[in-house]
């Protein structure tokens, strides 16, 4: 009697063991949640977007700029109409809603090349740059400060007052170097130019010559 | 006899099969955070929403504000009702049960800092593990006098038109030449010499 059920059972082994699988199978379809999460793990996101590493500062940038440095893309997330009034030289405009598209991802997944991201502030082109880490590309960088900092150390450097640090002055001379290389005209720049053309022309004394006058006779004896 | 033999040896590694895979299954350990929405969404989101407040919007009951300073700057001085909560900690299981009681309360949760840009990191974060009602106080935060300020700015706002400065700046160096020959001689100063006045001939001898 065991004997003819356990036959019956097992004639039909394949069937169960196929249907146990599929089963499984369909287990896999039903997370969705886990298609959403893509890109590295939470935790390491929140620990390198935490960490300062990303940012580069104007002046180094503009070291590399001015040294002519191949490796590294300089990308604009700023609307295209800020981009045309004034970007950095050589710079590709991607605006931060178009991050993701797939001509843009060209630019920024890629190992080729360091990428520094920029936009007027840092905001922007941090909300970029932990967009991009998630997805886990490599070489990005963000530009600290942004452009409004470009302006105000690199563009129009502080004149340092004197009594600072002679690191300071080095850093100014360095900086306006460099204002004048982004093509910003300082005055004595032109006198330097000018300075033999001038003459000096010494005006000559005019010397006076007092002429006795002469008394009209006053009498006599 | 045979046959019997293989559909035995069958069985027996099917069974292990599965058994393996429901181990695997039912050991699996969820990550702790999930994130909720993918990269594509969240960049779509992150641009379309307006997710600033001003200093006069956080006023509000629903509302709860988190300083995401360390301990230190939060003791220094801090917004009114406002809990601490460190930028790189956010995730920690403590902090992470306050964020859901918050979600499941259904008030918002408004982040702050020193700058708004301090605050990009935790909120980009924990927007993206899929909290709603995620808000930046686009507010400034400095001492005098061991006192807080808080300001209203604006985030990504230009602070100078770099072209017109450049074109500015030519146009200075450009002028200044001109004025320079004109070397201004100080004038001569005219020291009228007084005459004697002659006194009227009184006679002579």
């Amino acid at each position: 009697m065991v004997n003819r059920k356990t036959a019956k059972f097992l004639s039909f082994r394949y069937t169960i063991l196929a249907i146990i699988f599929v089963v499984l199978a369909g287990g896999l379809v039903l997370l969705p949640k886990y298609e959403k999460h893509e890109g590295i793990n939470p935790d390491e996101l929140l620990s390198n977007s935490v960490s300062p590493e990303r940012y580069i500062s104007t002046d180094e940038l503009a070291d590399k700029i001015i040294g002519q440095d191949p490796s590294f893309l300089l990308i604009d997330v700023r609307s295209e109409a800020e981009f045309s009034k004034y970007s950095l030289p050589n710079a590709i405009n991607i605006p931060l809603k178009k991050l993701l598209d797939e001509d843009s991802i060209m630019y920024l997944n890629q190992t080729q090349y360091d990428v520094v991201l920029f936009s007027n502030d840092n905001f922007y082109a941090d909300q970029a740059w932990i967009l991009g880490n998630r997805l886990n590309f490599k070489n990005l960088k963000v530009l600290k400060g942004g452009i409004n900092n470009w302006y105000k150390t690199i563009i129009n450097p502080p004149i340092p007052t004197e009594n600072m640090a002679a690191q300071e002055f080095d850093l100014y001379a360095f900086r306006k170097s460099a204002s004048m290389f982004f093509g910003v005209v300082y005055p004595e720049q032109i006198k330097v130019v000018e300075k033999p053309v001038v003459k000096k022309v010494i005006p000559k004394k005019v010397i006076p010559i007092k002429k006795k006058k002469k008394m009209p006779v006053e009498g006599g004896c | 006899m045979k046959e019997l033999e293989k559909t035995k040896r069958i069985s027996i590694a099917s069974v292990l099969f599965i058994l393996v895979v429901l181990i695997g299954l039912l050991t699996y350990k969820r990550p702790a955070h999930m994130y909720a929405i993918n990269s594509k969404t969240t960049l779509e989101n992150i641009t379309t929403d307006n997710y600033l407040i001003s200093l006069e919007g956080i006023e509000n009951k629903e509302y709860v504000l988190v300083d995401t300073r360390n301990e230190f700057e939060f003791q220094k001085g801090h917004l009114t009702n406002a809990i601490n909560i460190y930028a790189p900690e956010i995730l920690n299981e403590e902090n992470a049960s306050i964020f859901n009681k918050l979600q499941e309360e259904n008030k918002t949760i408004v982040l702050y800092s020193s700058n708004p840009n301090d605050v990009v990191a935790p909120f980009m974060v924990l927007y993206q593990l899929g909290y709603k009602n995620l808000k930046i106080a686009a507010i400034n935060n400095s001492y005098t006098q061991n006192e807080l300020i808080s300001k209203n700015i604006t985030v990504e706002k230009s602070v100078a038109d770099i072209n017109a400065f450049i074109n500015e700046s030519i146009k200075k160096a450009a002028q200044k030449p001109k004025p320079k020959p004109v070397v201004k001689a100080p004038p001569k100063k005219v020291i009228p010499i007084k005459k004697k006045k002659k006194m009227p001939v009184e006679g002579g001898c």
